[in-house]
């Protein structure tokens, strides 16, 4: 068994030197003492290290002579063995034995090696770092893209836009870029509008919407009282919400009474709910305690306390504004008119007669002959004596070629013109007769009376006088001059004032079941109900539903800001019906009283 | 004296203790008490407080809730900055890490209280998407980190790091020898295995131990066994492979071990981006 010992060296050039020798001997000993085999000058490797041996068929064992291991293709090992095919490389020190069978000898070739520089270097390969983007670069990224898309843009372009009217149909384009990414919800379905144009109701940074900029659009909303007495009435906060409005105020909110403390949007696309009966109750449950001079009765809930109805109506013939009925009274309205309900509803009297042989009612009268709804459901249409009342009371004064003349109704100057042109005086004979001492020029078959019309007079004064056709239904009186003439009829269009009553969603009642026109006599009874009939079917918002009850809270009757104005939760704007009264004079809009208080 | 050695002895043996406790369980499961109280107490108020008009991240409920949240985020951001502070004092890095990983996971329910539960395709709900992110990843991490490192010890063999690679030199230098008397196309092959990186294969083979185009093993299916020469490189080729395949084995582990930090760690970033947004614009549109 030989040994081929192959020495690689460099000179300082870099020239490579090979220098070869044959052992002929099965045992090799490597190490640092001059008499081993392969002597390696290194101070790393021990005086007598390893020692090789060879069997017959070429396998090679190795083992360490000392303690210390020796590297066997990259692993530290004491022994080991190399196959004669594969081969191996011993590490000792820097130096590399590579062992490869070569013809009947085993080939050692011996090299040195570079130090182990950049060795931690490829050991950071084992991390993923090495693979992936830095994660620091990954940060600054990520980062950088949000803080510049979602902050810095906005930011920058609302606060170097140029502010516009206020734009309530959304008719101008939002100025602000990539806002819209900002929204915590979608805008309520009457704000729909908005939804591109958040300045238009956050106007400036860092301050909550204020009362002003809802006002801008929302100029006709009235206002539930003047914020003073608003203020006044309104329960004491408790501690909790007394500090969280001492925190908004102070940076910038409006207060408990401002726009937004009861308006929230970005609730999506919904409605604005009515109020909870709760909310109401907050200050009207106690009014009297805070407001002591108020003319309001404290209420909290309908069916336990609600104060009595107070129907406007006129105390007072041509009276120029109603009054209101104190509570509990019993209002003698003072309308102008003659109307006994009873006589013109009993199904077996002579206006019920009348009525059978009328082509136009073709059976008794019923409520909605005469009474008509107004298209919101709440009041009714005036009633046109025309419509109403001249099928049976007839105005019919002569015949013309076409048909029938009739007076004009609504103006007594019209009556007396209409009078005026026929003769309801005495008249002469329309044959000529012979004429009778006395009577003057009868006789003739034309001729002009160029007297003063005095039978117009009289027909007139017949009209308008106790039992002519006029004082059928209306008061006779005399005028400033001394002439007959009649009470204006002075009628209220709205008897529940502070309120609202939707007639169509109690179409399942009778009229009668609320109203008592069957056994009203005069036109003087105000045919209001009261609060009892009211709660047979209606009690509180937490009374229990039944067949017959209805819980009821405040807003089924009664709106915030216009309180005879229903708030409809279908159809189209404007949500209040009739549209509030614009610009009057005792009721300010909320930001100016706010701004009056602030000050 | 004695009593002060013993006591001494006493402290050293609770550290030496404490030292092979897991960050889960220090002190008995203390942060993880905690964090289930943070998470109860946010639960009942949630259920208990009126919030009108309807709960969100606007009512004082919410408000508090979001301040609890976005302290929390802050806090425990930075743990990457505790964790290179190698100072004494009663901060223990375990005991930080403990509550790192607990009060994370109560932020869940801090931060999905504070939503109310209104999601939209906004700033804030990205802040939320990406706390949840930051959090899943965090929850892996804690897995890994529990169950990986036994397989990473296990597949090393009592070598290093540096060993196999070194392992790796030395069968490559017999390789170029034992090279020397094959063909031109098949000496190629070996170039070609040779001169591989030997981390080629990106993030992606890394995390599935996938290498389709690896060299070694395209080498060992081109080279044939016919010559004495070609069987001892074809042997050596083997002997590569394998190597090559305990290093790819400790590549995936630690991939795995890793990977969940390049989410986790610049999404936290990108969250206090996005929370910045999400407080500022809030309050810039109030």
């Amino acid at each position: 068994m030989a040994f081929l010992i192959r020495t690689i060296d460099f000179t300082a050039a870099g020239r490579e030197i090979v220098r070869d020798r044959m052992v002929d001997q099965a045992r090799l000993t490597v190490g640092r003492a001059a008499e081993c085999d392969i002597h390696l000058p290194d101070l790393a490797v021990e005086q007598r290290h390893v020692r090789i041996d060879a069997a017959a068929d070429g396998t090679l064992t190795i083992e360490a002579l000392g303690t210390l291991g020796f590297g066997l293709d990259g692993r530290v090992v004491t022994s080991g063995t190399i196959a004669p095919i594969t081969g191996g490389e011993i590490a000792l020190g820097a130096a590399r034995l590579a062992v490869a069978q070569e013809g009947d000898a085993t080939l050692v070739t011996i090299r040195q090696i570079a130090d182990d520089a950049g060795k931690t270097d490829a050991l950071r390969g084992f991390a993923l770092a090495s693979a992936l983007p830095s994660k620091r670069a990954m940060s600054w990224v990520l980062a950088g893209a949000i803080l510049l898309l979602l902050l810095a843009i906005p930011v920058a372009s609302h606060l170097l836009r140029t502010p516009v009217k206020p734009d309530p149909k959304g008719e101008v384009p939002g100025q602000v870029m990539l806002d819209a990414a900002w929204s915590t919800g979608a805008l309520s379905l009457k704000h729909r509008s908005l939804e591109g144009n958040c300045e238009s109701c956050h106007v400036a940074a860092f301050e909550s919407v204020q009362d002003n900029t809802c006002i801008s659009c929302h100029q006709t909303t009235g206002t539930h009282a003047k914020m003073p007495r608003l203020a006044k009435g309104m329960p004491p906060l408790s501690q909790g919400d007394a500090l969280q409005w001492r925190i908004g105020t102070a940076l910038g909110k409006e207060g408990p009474l401002g726009c937004v403390s009861c308006h929230s949007e970005h609730e999506g696309p919904v409605r604005q709910k009515p109020a909870a009966a709760a909310f109401c109750a907050d200050c009207h449950g106690s009014l009297d305690t805070r407001l002591t001079d108020t003319a309001f009765t404290n209420a909290h809930d309908f069916g336990k306390e609600h104060p009595q109805f107070r129907p406007a109506y006129f105390a007072s013939f041509g009276a120029a504004k109603p009054v209101r009925a104190a509570p509990g009274a019993k209002p003698v309205e003072r309308s102008g008119l003659k109307f006994p309900h009873d006589i013109h509803m009993n199904k077996a009297g002579g206006a019920a007669r009348m009525a059978v042989s009328l082509n136009q009612y073709g059976q008794p009268l019923e409520c909605k002959d005469c009474h008509n709804l107004t298209p919101d459901k709440v009041g009714f249409k005036p009633v046109k004596m025309e419509n109403a009342c001249e099928g049976c009371h007839s105005l019919v004064s002569g015949r013309t070629i076409s048909g029938f003349s009739k007076l004009r109704h609504g103006d007594v100057k019209d009556l007396a013109e209409d009078l005026a042109h026929i003769a309801s005086g005495p008249r002469p004979a329309l044959a000529p007769r012979r004429d009778r001492p006395g009577q003057i020029g009868s006789a003739a078959p034309y001729r002009a009376d160029f007297g003063r019309p005095v039978r117009s007079y009289i027909g007139l004064s017949n009209a308008l006088s106790p039992g002519g056709v006029c004082t059928e239904c209306h008061l006779p009186t005399r005028g400033s001059t001394g002439q007959a003439d009649l009470i204006p009829v002075n009628l209220q269009g709205r008897f529940l004032t502070s309120s609202f009553f939707n007639h169509a969603a109690h179409k399942r009642e009778k009229c009668t079941d609320c109203h008592a026109a069957d056994t009203s006599k005069t036109a003087t009874d105000l045919l209001i109900p009261d609060l009892k009939s009211c709660r047979d079917c209606h009690l509180g918002a937490i009374a229990v539903k039944t067949k017959k009850i209805v819980p009821s809270s405040c807003a089924m009757c009664h709106a915030y800001h216009v309180p005879a104005g229903q708030w409809s939760p279908t159809g189209r704007a404007p949500h209040y019906k009739p549209a509030p009264v614009a610009d009057e004079p005792d009721k300010t809009v909320v930001a100016a009283i706010a701004r009056s208080v602030k000050q | 004296m004695a009593s002060a050695a013993k006591n001494r002895f006493k402290q050293d043996e609770k550290r030496r203790d404490s030292d092979h406790v897991s960050f889960l369980k220090h002190r008995g499961f203390r942060w993880l008490w905690i964090a289930l109280a943070l998470s109860g107490a946010s639960i009942a108020g949630y259920a208990l407080i009126d919030q009108q008009p309807r709960p969100n991240g606007g009512t004082w409920y919410g408000y508090t809730l979001g301040t609890i949240g976005f302290g929390l985020i802050i806090w425990l951001s930075l743990l990457g900055v505790r964790k290179r502070r190698i100072n004494p004092g009663a901060w223990s890095l375990k005991a930080w890490t403990s509550a790192h990983v607990y009060l994370g996971l109560a932020l869940v329910v801090v931060g999905t209280l504070h939503t109310g539960f209104q999601i939209g395709w906004n700033v804030h709900t990205l802040a939320y998407g990406l706390m949840l992110l930051v959090i899943i990843t965090g929850i892996y991490g804690v897995v890994v980190y529990a169950t990986l490192p036994a397989s990473l010890s296990a597949n090393r063999k009592e070598m290093t790091r540096a060993q196999m690679l070194d392992a790796l030199a030395a069968i490559d230098r017999q390789l170029e020898s034992a090279a020397q008397p094959l063909g031109r196309a098949e000496a190629d092959l070996v170039i070609a295995a040779l001169a591989q990186d030997t981390f080629h294969g990106g993030a992606w083979g890394r995390l599935t131990g996938n290498y389709p185009r690896c060299a070694t093993a395209q080498a060992l299916i081109g080279i044939s066994q016919g010559s004495d020469a070609e069987r001892r490189v074809h042997s050596l080729l083997e002997k590569r492979r394998d190597q090559l395949a305990q290093i790819r084995a400790v590549l995936r582990i630690r991939a795995l071990l890793e990977v969940w930090l390049f989410i986790h760690v610049p999404l936290t970033i990108a969250l206090i981006a996005a929370l910045a947004a999400h407080v500022i614009s809030v309050f810039y549109y109030w």
